[in-house]
């Protein structure tokens, strides 16, 4: 059925699959909260809550693309992805709290390790 | 163009240009090195060009961007590839829900709210968790819109960019872009994190992670520890909160 879905949308086929596959199953989230935060409050307490939770989510997003990477990033030692992100946090304090220096930090260990293990 | 109505005849623009000037630096940046790798991974899928800038625009999610075409990639069949996305996008529930009560006045309008969620990803919102609460609330609107129109048209350039580019550098590098995403997050919320509950939330988000991959169902792990971890740290805040209090 995919196969003569391709053919008949002809060229067209991959802007679907980001369409419907991509935008529709991600945005629905973002769509769900404009009702569900319908009159709550900015000082309201649970949202303190939804806070917590959506930091611990995203705390879990950098962990899972770091823990189970795709593309080049596969390539890279599990102990130098995790040395480069320790980097990074290391490299922003060093630097007196600057991101852009822990940034470049994780960037040099991630890269350095990456030409060391590919050359 | 409709005059403004009589309260808040003073005009959006100044806070506009200040989102804008506030993303064109240092968050646009690091936006634009994230989607240069995901437009080499549309590439790696044998997708056009079109399609790599089309998924940033209307997802607007790097991870997710990553997950879509690395199912792809695997070969998954496409209904599991939509649910690996909606999974790995339901951290935008909670963000927007946080979010949106800063920036919704009275008259608001439902598809004002709409757009406004889409811009949300991690960048715009950990920077306007951050700036927004001390900024008159007429400003706030505009200010998000610049910044976040701002990143996502440096980020969309880059895809297709990146598009191109990819192919042409050493795995090394590539591999480096594609840690922007991930290394720029973590630096950016352990900049922003102030309180013991930020602190707590970060802490169990990341230490939980490799059980959750471990132990509950694949997709799910996000879910759960997010609801574990963020009730946690909700918990210790208000027992924290409660003996403070008592002592006084």
């Amino acid at each position: 059925m995919i196969a003569a879905l391709e053919f008949y949308t002809g060229g067209l086929w991959p802007y679907l699959v980001v369409i419907l596959f991509g935008f529709l199953p991600s945005e629905i989230w973002r769509w769900m909260a404009v009702f569900l935060s319908q009159g709550i409050r900015e000082d309201a307490e649970i949202l303190v809550w939804v806070r917590a939770v959506a930091s611990a989510l995203l705390a879990g997003v950098v962990a899972k693309l770091v823990l189970t990477p795709t593309g080049a990033l596969a390539t890279i030692p599990l102990f130098w992805r995790i040395a480069s992100l320790v980097a990074g946090v290391a490299g922003f304090y060093l630097a007196r709290r600057s991101i852009l220096a822990g940034v470049i930090a994780g960037e040099i260990v991630l890269i350095s390790a990456g030409l060391y293990f590919s050359g | 163009m409709t005059p403004d109505p009589a309260p808040d005849s003073e005009s959006p623009w100044p806070a506009a240009r200040r989102g804008i000037r506030d993303a064109a630096g240092l968050p646009a940046l690091m936006l634009m090195a994230s989607l240069i790798g995901v437009g080499g991974l549309a590439r790696d899928v044998g997708y056009p060009m079109g399609a790599g800038v089309l998924s940033t625009i209307l997802i607007w999610a790097a991870p997710g961007q990553m997950v879509m075409f690395g199912a792809i990639a695997a070969g998954a069949a496409l209904p599991a590839v939509a649910i690996a996305v909606s999974l790995s996008s339901i951290r935008f529930l909670p963000m927007c829900v946080a979010l949106l009560p800063m920036l919704r006045r009275p008259g608001t309008p439902t598809w004002l709210l709409l757009l406004i969620a889409h811009y949300v990803a991690i960048t715009a919102w950990v920077h306007s968790m951050r700036v927004l609460p001390d900024m008159p609330i007429e400003a706030r609107i505009p200010y998000f819109l610049g910044f976040a129109n701002t990143v996502l048209i440096a980020a969309t350039l880059a895809t297709g960019a990146g598009y191109y580019l990819i192919g042409q550098l050493p795995t090394a590098f590539a591999a480096g872009l594609l840690l922007t995403s991930p290394l720029f997050f973590l630096v950016n919320m352990v900049a922003s994190a102030r309180q013991t509950i930020d602190w707590l939330a970060l802490g169990l988000g990341f230490g939980l992670a490799p059980f959750a991959i471990a132990v509950v169902p694949a997709g799910l792990d996000l879910l759960v520890e997010g609801l574990v971890g963020g009730t946690l740290a909700y918990l210790v805040h208000r027992i924290l909160r409660a003996r403070r209090e008592a002592r006084r």
